[in-house]
């Protein structure tokens, strides 16, 4: 076995190994750097293949997105370091049966399709100048493309976060108008699970529908459209 | 035409030698612009930093409830192979270089996110609030100023039309990239500043900060992330001097010992700036390097491709 | 390093990204389990651009594609993940059941 061959098996075993433990540890932000790992391992196998930039662009890329990642796992995971143990999981035997059934199928294509064979082809001199002609030549319809997606989906996620929501700050839920002046906000509000009788108590933020309500100002007096009949305890924003 | 590469471990001892030394040396500087500082007369003590060095070697591990020891342990060892990565890449003659990849930009940018990751693991990892702070605030920085590094360079490798860092030394036989593209050294000298944390962009491990991501580690752990963070500057400060002041080119004296001296000069320009400057407000760092620097970057960028294209 | 080995490992990486986008409630998770996903098929690209095409130069093209399409994900993603979780503060999949029927 050469040394590119130890090399590749010793990555590939990582890769793997650290995939399949991102879903199994306690701790989130390991979960993310597990993944990292993976990443890592499979650009240095891409180095291995003489993909020099793709492999180091792939760490590169992916460092940085594993940052955001672990930055929004803290954000929104209630257990983020692990110190208690928990099970996040749902459907388990459904996505069992269906990773290994993915995962064998592609590894017969893997194993069993007679793919060409370029078994005498050495890696070009310049690979990073012929990537560069290719990608400024006759594939350059494929990167303007690429990078006018890569605009949308910046544009589209800033103002998908941004604080300034449609119609009012996004912290307050930024509801809609209501469809006579003073009603209440229109638009559909998901259904409270258990009838809404919870929803007596007011300033306690249960339910996020029940803060934006009491919050906009305006003639919104009965902030629980789901009480119809009951008087409404809440007598409006002093 | 490429220069060969030099035999693994000469490379290896003279890479970690040559990052101690310089690691030693950059201590030294930063001491005594911090004594230039202060209006007092910079005393150079040559054996302080060996003697603090061999205290944390002895001093008393701290701890921290529950802290998630192995990438606590990690952190700082990561954050001292990077800058010898970093430094790797940096070819020393016409014919000698450690680690010429093809894409030794590329590979510095790879440093630059995956120290990122490290300082934020190192402040993380130690399950305290003073350390999460300083890591958070990094982290809110390191995103920005990687970006306006990753400019910079590909505008110094634009006249080479390479990405490998020989070729980016060899063509600025006629002119240096300090001259040819006046933003950026100064915009690399930032980045620099905000990868060490230092000057205005002091977050991780910061006085303000009662120590910040330092602020739970002590014993050995303190010596190689004090270590790490000297030796990243080393690295930094070679990658800069070949980038942008022709790393090995020069008359008279052979090629490494012009690398030695102008890396020299970019540690010293480091550490003055380093203690002379203040300390930004995280959200006024922000603004500046997104609204600021980066589009600076972009004009020096396209100043030099318009140059390039001529 | 043949062919069919390298295919192999990308092909347990795209099965333990479907196990992993299929099974966790947290939708940061569930990306998670999508790159996973889109790792295995970079590394496949890579192997059948270095082993079976010759080492074409349109072959890496592909390969970067997946990238942008990996940053393309993560991004709107993260954006999505925080639109929905200002309006219904849920961030599980289990809360994302309007449309169930």
């Amino acid at each position: 076995m050469t040394g590119a061959d130890l090399a590749f098996w010793t990555l590939a075993a990582i890769a793997v190994i650290t995939g399949w433990r991102v879903f199994r540890t306690d701790s989130m932000v390991r979960a993310t750097f597990f993944l990292l790992t993976s990443f890592v391992a499979v650009g240095a196998i891409l180095l291995l293949l003489a993909a020099s930039y793709l492999g180091f662009a792939l760490i590169f890329m992916m460092a940085v997105e594993m940052t955001v990642m672990a930055l929004f796992m803290v954000m929104y995971m209630m257990n983020p370091a692990g110190l208690n143990p928990m099970n996040m999981i749902h459907q388990p035997g459904t996505a069992v049966a269906a990773g290994v059934g993915v995962g064998a199928v592609l590894a017969a294509v893997a194993l069993w399709v007679p793919f060409p064979h370029s078994a005498a082809a050495v890696p070009p001199s310049d690979p990073i100048a012929a990537l560069g002609h290719e990608l400024l030549g006759g594939s350059m319809l494929v990167f303007e493309s690429a990078g006018v997606t890569l605009l949308a989906a910046m544009i589209g996620s800033v103002v998908l976060s941004s604080r300034a929501g449609r119609y009012g700050a996004a912290d307050e839920g930024s509801l809609p108008p209501g469809l006579e002046p003073g009603g209440e906000p229109a638009g559909r509000r998901p259904a409270p699970a258990d009838g809404g009788h919870t929803h007596m108590h007011m300033g306690d933020g249960t339910g996020g529908h029940m803060d934006m309500a009491m919050d906009r100002g305006g003639g919104d007096g009965s902030g629980d459209h789901d009480h119809g009949g009951h008087a409404a305890p809440g007598e409006g924003p002093a | 035409m490429n220069p060969a590469p030099v035999p693994p471990a000469l490379a290896v001892a003279v890479i970690v030698g040559g990052l101690g030394l310089g690691a030693w040396v950059f201590v030294l500087l930063d001491r005594a612009a911090t004594d230039l500082v202060s209006g007092r007369r910079p005393s150079v003590r040559p054996l302080a930093p060996l003697r603090r060095a061999s205290f944390l070697l002895v001093q008393q591990r701290a701890e921290t409830e529950r802290p998630d020891r192995a990438v606590w342990m990690l952190a700082p060892a990561l954050y001292v192979a990077l800058a010898a990565v970093g430094a790797a890449v940096v070819p020393w003659s016409a014919r000698l270089a450690p680690a010429d990849v093809p894409v030794g930009i590329v590979l510095w940018g790879g440093v630059e996110a995956l120290a990122i990751v490290a300082v934020f693991l190192h402040g993380w990892s130690a399950n305290a609030p003073v350390a999460l702070v300083g890591a958070y605030r990094f982290v809110a920085l390191g995103l920005c100023f990687m970006l306006v590094s990753m400019f910079v360079l590909i505008a110094a490798a634009l006249p080479a039309e390479s990405l490998r860092l020989s070729a980016i030394v060899a063509s600025q036989r006629g002119l240096w990239n300090v001259v040819r593209q006046p933003l950026g050294l100064p915009l690399f000298l930032f980045v620099g500043l905000g990868l060490t944390f230092r000057g205005p962009l002091d977050f991780a491990d910061s006085a303000d900060l009662a120590g910040g991501v330092a602020a739970e580690v002590s014993g050995p752990s303190l010596l190689v992330w004090e270590t790490g963070r000297a030796a990243m500057a080393v690295a930094f400060s070679a990658m800069a001097a070949a980038v942008f002041l022709g790393g090995w080119l020069g008359p008279w004296l052979p090629g490494p010992v012009w690398l030695g001296l102008k890396t020299l000069f970019v540690m010293a320009l480091m550490a003055g700036l380093g203690r002379s400057t203040a300390r930004l407000r995280t959200e006024s760092a922000v603004t500046l390097v997104w609204v600021g620097l980066l589009p600076l970057s972009f004009l020096g960028l396209a100043v030099v491709g318009l140059e390039v294209l001529r | 390093m043949t062919l069919h080995t390298l295919l192999l490992v990308a092909a347990l990486l795209v099965g333990i990204g479907v196990y992993g986008a299929l099974s966790q409630q947290s939708i940061v998770m569930l990306m998670m389990g999508l790159e996973l996903l889109l790792n295995g098929l970079l590394l496949a690209a890579g192997a059948l651009w270095a082993l079976a095409a010759d080492f074409t130069p349109r072959g890496q093209l592909l390969a970067i594609v997946i990238m942008a399409v990996m940053a393309v994900e993560m991004a709107v993603g993260f954006a999505v993940v925080v639109a929905v979780y200002r309006q219904r503060r849920v961030d599980t999949t289990e809360g994302l059941d309007t449309l169930r029927g």
